[in-house]
């Protein structure tokens, strides 16, 4: 059944297709990078419509659960009408974008970042286990590679690279992502790397004594001249932290502040602040009993660059230490109550 | 008739993989994306056969490596596809084209290319693979690509029926 000509066409194209995996996965700029730039202007402009027509049923996983019960369903669905035809021309789906904005906005506002919205039109498949998303801004909205995306929670990622109208993100839990973070309301910072998981993200501190706990917020460091990140977006929060103080390495597991699998409004900041932000982007500031009080102040703060590292005398705190340490002074005091916010 | 049959299997391809892009992969399902570009290649290697299936799959591969996020490896799942492609045309003869063995074929496909796409990742020696989550990913693909079946593979060869008549199913 297989003929000559068979043979030749399919051992052409397996030779095609494992020379292209191979110069892909080479690394670098790479020789497909113009293809694909020319790709994406091709069919960027056919997404940003598709886009435009699918966007209201995204996100229909999340209604899986009311299946359950239908008339629930049915019965607030028509109160819902009767509240939307009420409340005349906004409808919800533009009330959530503009929450989404709000929110965007308010980071952007008290970070003084300057930022660029955009929308995102097209998501990799999850089983390419790499995190990248496209938006519908691009080099005329002035976005350059490497600038910093946000959305109202926190960080998302970075331009990874742009077309004339598209760009495409590479998102902070994608296993390539490494961000340079501060633990807010302290001067300990680390390096956070993506998993590969949406929901988790690996810090480990510079400083082997650093003393972590659950419930601490992850601000970025900030880049030289702010790119790829600019200095003081909210990250993420502390769950669980591994390896105890002294250790060579401490690794602590990081929950992102953004849902990185729904998103729909994000910013890109093309200029940073002239003055980091410090802490005053976080919802809520570190106003644990641990830390300074001045570093609660909030919103407006221009420039508490300057406020101290919080007091030594305060160091010894709870510890999640899996299990007991001999030597570092740091540690020595409680280990019972960790976890306990 | 081979034109015909060519800008067929093109605007197939190019619509499942503007579907699959803007649309199935923000749709937020739990596991993996429903893999539409699989289940478009089965049903075209069905009716066109193996070596078509082939070639449909190679550039099926190739269109979705290049077309923004792009965020794969351009040619693993070109090669994929086109043994897909191929093994689908090749395996099942037209005689026993009954429901359940064409729906089981298409929930096969879609678990194993998403099961080749990790393994042959991770052979060129890539670190991005998250083994704890490939049992999921297969799984959910397959039952995706099962409930995708019985609307694709009518709906394609209803069009090969009307478009190339002269192809013998």
């Amino acid at each position: 059944m297989l003929n000559q000509r068979t043979r030749i066409i399919l051992a052409l194209l397996v030779i095609i297709a494992l020379t292209f995996t191979i110069l892909d996965l080479r690394g670098g700029k790479g020789p497909f990078s113009s293809v694909r730039s020319v790709v994406s202007s091709a069919l960027g402009g056919v997404q940003v419509a598709a886009s435009v027509i699918v966007s209201p049923i995204i996100g229909v996983g999340s209604w899986w659960g009311t299946w359950g019960d239908q008339r629930v369903r049915i019965a607030e669905l028509e109160s819902q009408n009767a509240t939307l035809q009420d409340s005349l021309v906004r409808s919800a789906e533009d009330r959530a974008r503009a929450d989404a904005l709000d929110q965007l906005l308010r980071v952007a506002g008290v970070g003084r970042y300057r930022i660029v919205p955009a929308e995102v039109i097209a998501v990799e498949p999850a089983q390419d286990f790499t995190w990248t998303v496209t938006i519908d801004a691009g080099r005329d909205d002035g976005l350059l590679a490497n600038m910093t995306v946000i959305n109202g929670q926190g960080l998302i990622g970075r331009i990874l690279s742009t077309t004339k109208t598209t760009a495409t993100v590479v998102l902070i839990v994608d296993t390539s992502s490494a961000v340079g973070a501060r633990v807010a309301g302290t001067e300990e910072i680390g390096i956070l790397s993506g998993t590969g998981r949406q929901d988790s993200l690996e810090f480990q501190t510079l400083d082997p004594l650093a003393t972590l706990k659950p419930g601490q917020a992850l601000v970025t460091f900030g880049s030289r001249s702010g790119r790829p990140y600019a200095p003081g977006i909210p990250i993420g929060e502390v769950v669980d932290v591994s390896g105890t103080a002294g250790q060579l390495t401490r690794i602590a597991t990081i929950r992102p502040f953004a849902d990185v699998s729904t998103l729909t409004v994000v910013g890109v900041v093309i200029r940073p602040p002239r003055a980091d932000p410090r802490d005053s982007v976080l919802p809520t500031p570190p106003a644990s009993s641990n830390f300074a009080p001045d570093e609660t102040s909030t919103a407006g703060g221009i420039d508490d660059g300057a406020s101290p590292a919080p007091t030594p005398s305060k160091k010894p705190e709870k510890e999640t230490a899996a299990k007991p340490v001999p030597a570092p002074a740091a540690s020595a005091g409680a280990t019972a109550d960790g976890g306990s916010n | 008739m081979w034109i015909r049959q060519t800008v067929f299997c093109a605007s197939i391809i190019i619509f499942a993989v503007m579907l699959q892009l803007t649309l199935l992969s923000r749709l937020g399902l739990p596991g993996a994306t429903p893999d539409l570009v699989v289940v478009c290649v089965v049903a075209l290697a069905l009716a066109y056969g193996p070596v078509t299936g082939a070639v449909v799959g190679f550039a099926a591969g190739l269109t979705l490596g290049f077309t923004p996020p792009a965020g794969g490896v351009i040619g693993i799942q070109a090669l994929v596809f086109l043994v897909i492609g191929f093994l689908t045309g090749a395996v099942i003869d037209p005689r026993d084209r009954t429901v359940p063995i064409l729906v089981g074929m298409v929930g096969l496909s879609t678990g194993a290319a998403a099961l080749a796409y990790a393994l042959i990742l991770a052979a060129f020696g890539s670190n991005q693979v998250s083994w704890e989550e490939v049992p999921t990913l297969v799984l959910t693909s397959s039952l995706y690509g099962l409930l995708l079946a019985p609307i694709v593979v009518p709906t394609i060869s209803w069009l090969v029926r009307r478009i190339t008549p002269e192809t013998e199913i």
